[in-house]
């Protein structure tokens, strides 16, 4: 059960990698940005991989009519977010903790595990939402209408996973290094919550 | 009989068609090879070249950058000249680059760019050019590609044997054409011998930011000093000039000139003269020169006019200066990289004299001289010569070398490139140029270390080269692999202007530090604006002041009111993209300026001074962007005497 | 005499030819294989133009007293010197100057192997620079002498009308586009 806390300890603690590397990377390529544009998320807002990529994005979906990228006060997500990890953090630490002295069940840790995994579904689909809600809602007085070969508009929102073509423009989306220490940082709780029942065995 | 020789020339003529190499469409008839050249030069798309070449514009006033092997063109660097691509010289910022103490002269004539070095290598921070003509040197930064600073030099005339730096970029040195009274004086053309003056200039150059300021002049007697090099390795602390005239003559010297058997090559220890500059040796003189410096972070120049310049009398610093006798009218002076052998090529000569550095330490030692010139010593020739190079051709001009104990000598009258090996002067290989070859450059062919692979040969004339363009062509230069024993054309291509001299080196010593914007929030141009929304339009009595916006694709305001016939408007534009390689440009319909080309992160000025009652239109001139189109706007001009309130909006909003 | 001389050019232009023809070497990128550039030694010479007023070489080439230097030039192959923008001063001795000289001497200098000592003795009747008449006879008042194309000195000698240069005697001037020709009634030799 010892080893089963230090992992909940370890686990649990990768997600405030979340505050030092972005969760998830947003990338556009196109001939004329032979470097790509890109959007890093982080926790607690957005910013360009490289210094003017945000303003430089903007620059260019003013034409189609999109927002603005949203800064940190321009979504309630930026403020609870990080809240939550701490929070959860926190939690997880502490079970660790005490399940390293014995005072607690296995079992906490796969409630953490379940609780993580449900906040992040949440997550993902609250970030899915944004996604096609910035794609899709577009100026009516934009400059650029595109509309698809069946008549509908033109939708620009980035995949959620992998890589999709819009216009003249590669975008790529993929989970960056906090994203992936947040998986881990699951996956250690869950290795944890097995450990942790076959020493009570 | 003579039919008879006809009828033969016709009989050979038959049997050269019928000999032709029965390879039709294959002009030369060596296809494998060809496309094996070919090859050599080809940088397919989207690749990039191995070097930089910055090749003089000569009378264009400019610097172009081309790429090798390719040949291609990536930039026309003004420098000099008024240049209405960028608004170079047109612009309030860059007005005072082209000041002088002549006033505004808005071309010279650039010969001789030359890279600055690091312990005699080359270090990539920036180039100097020369002006021949109203003398001044430019320096350029290698990380913007723009003149940062115009220095005239003053008591010169006909900046030729300029702009060489020493080793370690402590001096670019600028020497006078023309000898000239000194100070300037109405007196009679025909009494220059004895009274004129060679002026040889010795600028600094900061070692932080590179500015340059005028250490001290050397003026030597009234000979044509024509090129120059600094010494390197062991002879560094020394420059080297060629001299021709010193007959002094001051008509048809395409004849009086070439009198004499052997004029000479001055051989000047530097140092010592800084050293007895130091100790508070020389005299000031007056003497108007205007010193321009661009600064970067206030996207803007100013122009400074000096009054007074150190003068050193030769003869007041025994032990400094000497003349080595070399034939023929030298012109090129070039040194080899170890800084042993001084090469002058005399341009009427058949050969190529070279003399030892080591040598002439020792025959001033030994005092082995000649007599004297205006109380210089002149060095006994035999006592100085290294050897000289029986080149076979005729009319040798300039030298560059390749690190590998090789020299390439170019010859216009023979027009050729001669190669040859140092120490034992024998002739390796030639090979013709098309036509007339003045300068050569090896990247790196004048440092401590060439970066030796191709070589360039700046041709003066190109008669049937390309396709004809009516009298006036642009002038032709010649790639030759020389990393074989033997040289080999790999490739023609146009280059602009007159190019003189050139410079060039590797790309990884640039690629790097080439800047991409400027950034806005370092801009401090005192009428930039940090965003669209400080866009404004402010009128102090007659002048008005248009602080205005770019961004893709509108200007900010784009909509004015309230000007009036007689204003002097100034438009400040600030190009707010920090997106790389998204300039915009502005123009004003009956503006006596050119265009302004604002690059990101950059503000620049251009004035409009409004003579019409009208409403009239100013339009983006670069085509930024999908809307380029659209981006435009109007300025409404009202009688002198109207009370049009002075209003400027965007969708018809305030700002 | 002069079928011999155009013989013999007949046979290099052939050699030449059937030089030029010998098939490279495949694949052979060392120094040793000639571009194609080099197949065509002229140079500058080869510029077809007949518009601008003839060069030295075009005005040598007309002139019919002269086909024995035109062929000597063309065997030294050096037509490129004479077509370059110079200025350049060219005493061109006619052919019975060349008659003059020792028998076999010519024969021997336009042999393949002696092309070098033919051209030296040939571009020591070209000066650099531009001397009409009146310009010799300056030269000649100021006691200076001419450089010549491969470093030496010739004098000139004013005797009334009558003006001569390495000790032969111009017989007359004829102006071309890049320079002067002073025909001349003997080969100047060292």
């Amino acid at each position: 059960m010892k080893r089963a806390g230090i992992i909940m300890i370890i686990g649990s603690s990768m997600l405030l990698g979340l505050f030092v590397f972005p969760m998830w990377n947003i990338r556009l390529g196109a001939p004329q940005y032979p470097e790509p544009l890109g959007i890093d998320i982080h926790v607690n807002g957005l910013r360009g991989e490289s210094e003017f990529d945000i303003q430089n994005i903007d620059g260019l979906n003013h034409y189609i009519g999109m927002k603005t990228l949203p800064k940190p006060d321009d979504m309630w997500e930026f403020s609870v977010f990080p809240k939550v990890v701490w929070l959860m953090a926190g939690l997880g630490i502490l079970i660790g903790i005490l399940g390293f002295m014995g005072k607690i069940s296995p079992v906490l840790f796969l409630v953490w595990f379940v609780m993580m995994s449900i906040l992040g579904a949440l997550g993902i689909y609250d970030f899915n939402l944004w996604l096609v809600d910035y794609g899709t809602d577009l100026d009516p007085n934009a400059i650029l209408k595109l509309i698809n070969p069946d008549g509908t508009p033109m939708q620009y929102n980035p995949p959620l996973l992998g890589h999709k073509k819009l216009l003249n423009f590669d975008a790529f989306s993929y989970p960056r290094t906090g994203g992936i220490l947040l998986g881990l940082g699951m996956l250690l709780s869950l290795v944890s919550f097995f450990l942790g029942r076959k020493s009570q065995d | 009989m003579k039919t008879k020789i006809f009828k033969n020339t016709l009989f050979i003529s038959a049997l050269a068609f019928l000999f032709s190499c029965g390879q039709a469409g294959d002009r030369g008839g060596n296809g494998a090879l060809s496309s094996n050249i070919a090859e050599k030069v080809y940088v397919a798309p989207g690749e990039r070249d191995e070097q930089y070449a910055f090749l003089s514009g000569g009378y264009s006033g400019n610097l172009t950058v081309y790429g090798l092997p390719s040949g291609r063109l990536f930039k026309e660097i003004p420098v000099f000249s008024q240049f209405p691509t960028s608004g170079y010289g047109y612009s309030e910022e860059t007005k005072p680059m082209l000041n002088t103490s002549f006033g505004f002269i808005p071309w010279d004539d650039l010969h001789h760019p030359d890279i600055s070095q690091t312990n005699g290598e080359l270090d990539g921070r920036w180039i100097f050019a020369n002006g021949n003509n109203t003398p001044r040197i430019a320096r350029i930064s290698l990380t913007t590609f723009e003149t940062e600073e115009i220095i005239e030099v003053p008591n010169s005339a006909g900046n030729h044997s300029s702009s060489f730096i020493t080793e370690n970029t402590e001096y670019v040195v600028a020497g006078t054409r023309f000898s000239v009274p000194v100070p300037q004086k109405d007196m009679p053309i025909s009494e220059y011998k004895a009274n004129f003056k060679g002026a040889l200039t010795f600028i600094a150059v900061n070692p932080e930011h590179g500015h340059m300021d005028i250490k001290f002049q050397l003026l030597m007697p009234g000979f044509n000093y024509d090129l120059s090099h600094p010494g390197r390795g062991k002879s560094h602390g020394w420059f080297f000039f060629s001299t021709y005239n010193t007959e002094e003559a001051n008509s048809l010297l395409e004849v009086n000139a070439s009198q004499n058997d052997k004029d000479f090559i001055a051989a000047i220890n530097w140092k010592k003269i800084e050293e007895y500059v130091n100790n508070g040796g020389g005299t000031k003189m007056p003497a108007k020169f205007a010193h321009n410096v661009y600064d970067e972070s206030t996207h803007t120049a100013t122009s400074t006019m000096k009054n007074e310049v150190l003068t050193v009398n030769p003869v007041d610093v025994p032990g400094a200066i000497y003349f080595l006798p070399t034939p023929k009218s030298p012109h090129g002076c070039d040194v080899d990289p170890s800084g042993q052998y001084i090469i002058g090529s005399g341009k009427l000569s058949a050969n190529i004299t070279v003399h030892s550095f080591d040598k002439m330490l020792a025959a001033i030692d030994a005092e082995k001289f000649d007599g004297d010139a205006y109380g210089i010593p002149i060095i006994n020739y035999d006592d100085v010569l290294a050897g000289s190079v029986q080149s076979g051709g005729l009319g040798p001009l300039h030298t560059e070398f390749d690190g590998k104990g090789n020299a390439y000598t170019t010859f216009f009258i023979s027009s050729e490139v001669v190669k040859w090996k140092l120490g034992t002067w024998e002739v390796v290989d030639r090979k013709p140029t098309y036509y007339s070859v003045g300068h050569l450059m090896i990247p790196g062919g004048n440092s401590r270390k060439p970066h030796g692979k191709y070589l360039v040969a700046m041709n003066k004339i190109t008669k049937d080269r390309y396709l004809p363009t009516g009298p006036e062509m642009e002038h032709s230069a010649q790639i030759y692999d020389i990393s074989g024993e033997k040289m080999e054309l790999l490739y023609d291509f146009p280059t602009h202007g007159e190019p003189h001299y050139a410079a060039g080196c590797d790309a990884e010593l640039l690629v790097n530090n080439s800047k991409k914007i400027y950034r806005i929030d370092e801009n401090n141009h005192p009428y930039a604006i940090k965003s669209p929304a400080e866009a404004r339009v402010e009128r102090d009595g007659k002048e008005v002041h248009i602080y205005m916006s770019t961004i893709r694709s509108h200007f900010t305001p784009d909509n004015i009111e309230g000007i009036k016939v007689g204003d002097k408007v100034y438009f400040h534009i600030t190009n707010h993209e920090q997106d790389f390689d998204v300039p915009h440009g502005f123009s004003m319909i009956g503006q006596r300026t050119s265009e302004i080309l604002v690059m990101p992160g950059q503000t620049k000025t251009s004035l409009w001074e409004p003579e019409r009652v009208g409403v009239w239109p100013f339009y983006c001139t670069d085509f930024c962007s999908a809307l380029h189109q659209e981006m435009q706007g109007y300025i409404r001009v009202s009688p002198a005497n109207s009370n049009i309130e002075l209003s400027y909006t965007l969708d018809g909003d305030d700002i | 005499m002069k079928v011999k001389i155009l013989n013999s050019l007949t046979l290099l232009v052939l050699s030449a030819l059937i030089w030029s023809c010998t098939p490279q070497k495949e694949g052979d990128s060392s120094g040793e294989t000639t571009s194609a550039a080099e197949t065509h030694p002229m140079g500058q010479a080869s510029v077809v133009d007949e518009v601008s007023d003839p060069n030295i070489l075009q005005v040598a080439i007309s002139s019919e007293p002269h086909s024995t230097l035109v062929a000597a030039v063309q065997a030294a192959q050096i037509e490129h010197v004479l077509v370059n923008a110079g200025p350049l001063t060219v005493f061109a001795p006619v052919n019975e100057a060349f008659d003059a000289l020792p028998e076999g001497t010519l024969d021997n200098l336009l042999k393949p192997e002696n092309k070098e000592d033919l051209a030296t003795i040939i571009t020591r009747h070209a000066a650099p620079g531009s001397f009409d008449i009146d310009a010799l006879k300056r030269e000649a008042k100021k006691g200076r002498k001419i450089y010549m194309a491969t470093g030496d000195y010739l004098e000139v000698i004013v005797d009334g009308d009558n003006v001569s240069v390495g000790g032969a005697k111009i017989v007359g001037t004829v102006p071309a586009s890049n320079g002067i020709i002073h025909v001349i009634e003997k080969v100047i030799l060292p």
